[in-house]
């Protein structure tokens, strides 16, 4: 997996998106569209149409708004502090609505080359899909940004707006808590 | 060392060697942080099993969609900034004004026959636009190009209108015969109105049958569609279809590989809600038809509510934070909660 650390954005895209251009936009999202689109699919349970309503969120208010962006920050920071607002903001109006669709099929999660063939690990990644969907939101969020855009604590901090304290506690946490869900699958299929 | 437990501190230590030496010497001695340490290593491995999802298409072409009539904005001075301003509102204004009162209009293929476009037969092709009507009759069938996020195909004997073609809401009316959708695009941005109700894309392929009186079928062959009537929704996967009723909306989705004397019970019971109905219905259940059971919790009578969760949780383990006394008093956080866990079997 290709982690947001790994990833260089040149300062001539952030520039041409302040300006405008489509095009750097189109190459912006080409980077970040999987990570965005990945968090909040496993942050809503594998609804594969809120992930893509949240994702299509995120880059409007990036577009909207990068030419607030001034580079006193990681631009990374900026972008997954708007992905965090927005999965919250989103988790918060469900509660508040009625029951809507779920995409919760392991095929949502699998790309067009990702074709299953080994059981045991479709099997070892629904339990890990489940586990992680049963987390509470804080630490959902928190192991999410984790591991799929490879954010350090500090990275983290700032998106999640808390500290790194908060952060490392969070994650032991959450772990914790993936470890004995997952326990608990096993001893069901036993 | 630490004299006190490490609990909160063991991811930083596995993923970046924080405190590295400390943490190391307080492990060799307390067997309770050694037992948590495995834990949280349990959990960081774990996630190596999770793919990386890819992001689909029609994401970026929404968001092209919406940027549309947005201008290229270089970075101005504040004065020109406000000029900017207004001349970029006079500009929207007009897009807004241009996009909300024109109407945008949808290509028509001929497929078969001669479908007539408004007033028009036509062979090939045509445009149709909004308040204006497609027909195929016996030996015609045609199709519209829903702007650019899908298509819907009329088969023969169809009636349909088309009510709304603004960028946030296409909408068509069924008048009566057969449909097949296509859409690929975010939810919520394609509704059928038919005389029992409005069928809602979330993303997906879905054929929906209608008579003038609103009886008819909806079936899902991919993603998901929502029926709505006056605050009652079914929720319809992949493979799953759901009946419609006039004055009723839609009926109780079912899977279309469950048992036939399941699918006829689901009939019987939106027919006429029923104890031996639901009976049948309970005993014939798999675990994939918690998606029929699911829908019935708000259905059934009070007193039949129970069952209904019973037999769901004999199926397929109740989730933590499910309670029995919520699930029965219809708690609309706790429903979307369980049917979240329960679309993984879906």
């Amino acid at each position: 997996m290709v982690h947001l650390s790994d990833r260089e954005i040149s300062t001539e895209i952030i520039d041409a998106c302040r300006v405008g251009d489509r095009d750097a936009f189109r190459t912006l999202y080409g980077l970040y569209k999987d990570q965005v689109y990945s968090v909040a699919l496993y942050f809503f349970h594998g609804d594969q149409a809120i992930a893509a309503d949240i994702t299509q969120q995120v880059f409007l208010k990036l577009i909207n708004n990068v030419t607030q962006f001034r580079g006193d920050a990681e631009f990374s920071t900026w972008l997954y502090r708007l992905v965090v607002n927005v999965c919250l903001d989103a988790a918060r109006h469900r509660k508040a609505q009625p029951p809507i669709a779920a995409n919760a099929k392991p095929e949502a999660f699998a790309g067009p080359a990702s074709q299953e063939q080994d059981f045991a690990r479709a099997q070892a990644a629904d339990s890990v899909r489940r586990a992680v969907s049963a987390l509470p939101a804080k630490f959902r969020i928190a192991i999410l940004l984790r591991y799929f855009e490879g954010l350090s604590y500090e990275q983290m901090a700032r998106a999640l707006g808390c500290s790194m304290g908060t952060v490392a506690s969070r994650l032991s946490r959450g772990h914790r808590i993936l470890a004995e869900r997952l326990k608990s699958f096993e001893g069901r299929r036993q | 060392m630490f004299s006190r437990h490490i609990s909160d501190r063991l991811a930083a230590y596995i993923e970046e060697a924080r405190d590295a030496n400390l943490i190391e010497q307080h492990l060799a001695e307390c067997e309770r942080c050694r037992a948590e340490y495995v834990q949280v290593r349990t959990g960081i491995d774990a996630l190596q099993h999770l793919p990386l999802a890819v992001a689909p298409a029609s994401i970026w072409n929404s968001i092209e969609s919406a940027l549309v009539g947005s201008p290229k904005r270089p970075v101005f001075s504040p004065w020109k900034l406000g000029l900017a301003t207004i001349a970029a509102l006079i500009i929207v204004g007009g897009a807004y004004w241009i996009i909300t009162r024109s109407n945008a209009r949808w290509e028509v293929d001929g497929l078969a026959g001669s479908p007539v476009v408004g007033t028009q037969h036509i062979s090939r092709a045509g445009r149709v636009g909004a308040g204006e009507w497609v027909e195929t009759d016996a030996r015609s069938s045609a199709r519209i190009r829903i702007g650019d996020i899908g298509s819907v195909v009329l088969s023969p004997n169809t009636r349909a209108r088309v009510l709304a073609t603004r960028p946030q809401e296409h909408r068509i009316a069924l008048a009566h015969g057969e449909i097949q959708a296509k859409i690929s695009a975010p939810p919520r941005l394609f509704f059928v109105d038919t005389a029992s109700g409005t069928a809602v894309d979330l993303g997906c392929e879905y054929s929906l049958y209608t008579e003038e009186n609103g009886s008819g079928l909806m079936r899902v062959t991919r993603g998901w569609v929502s029926f709505q009537r006056n605050g009652r929704e079914s929720l319809v996967p992949a493979g799953a279809s759901c009946r419609t009723r006039p004055h009723a909306g839609a009926g109780t989705p079912y899977f279309d590989d469950a048992s036939e004397s399941l699918r006829r019970a689901v009939d019987d019971f939106d027919e006429k809600p029923g104890a031996d109905a639901l009976t049948e219905i309970l005993a014939g259940a798999r675990v994939r038809d918690t998606l029929t059971l699911w829908h019935l919790l708000p259905r059934v009578a009070a007193a039949d509510r129970g069952r209904v969760y019973d037999r769901i949780a004999a199926l397929t383990p109740v989730p933590a934070g499910i309670s029995k006394e919520k699930v029965l008093n219809l708690d609309s956080e706790t429903l979307t909660h369980w049917k979240d866990e329960l679309a993984w079997t879906w």
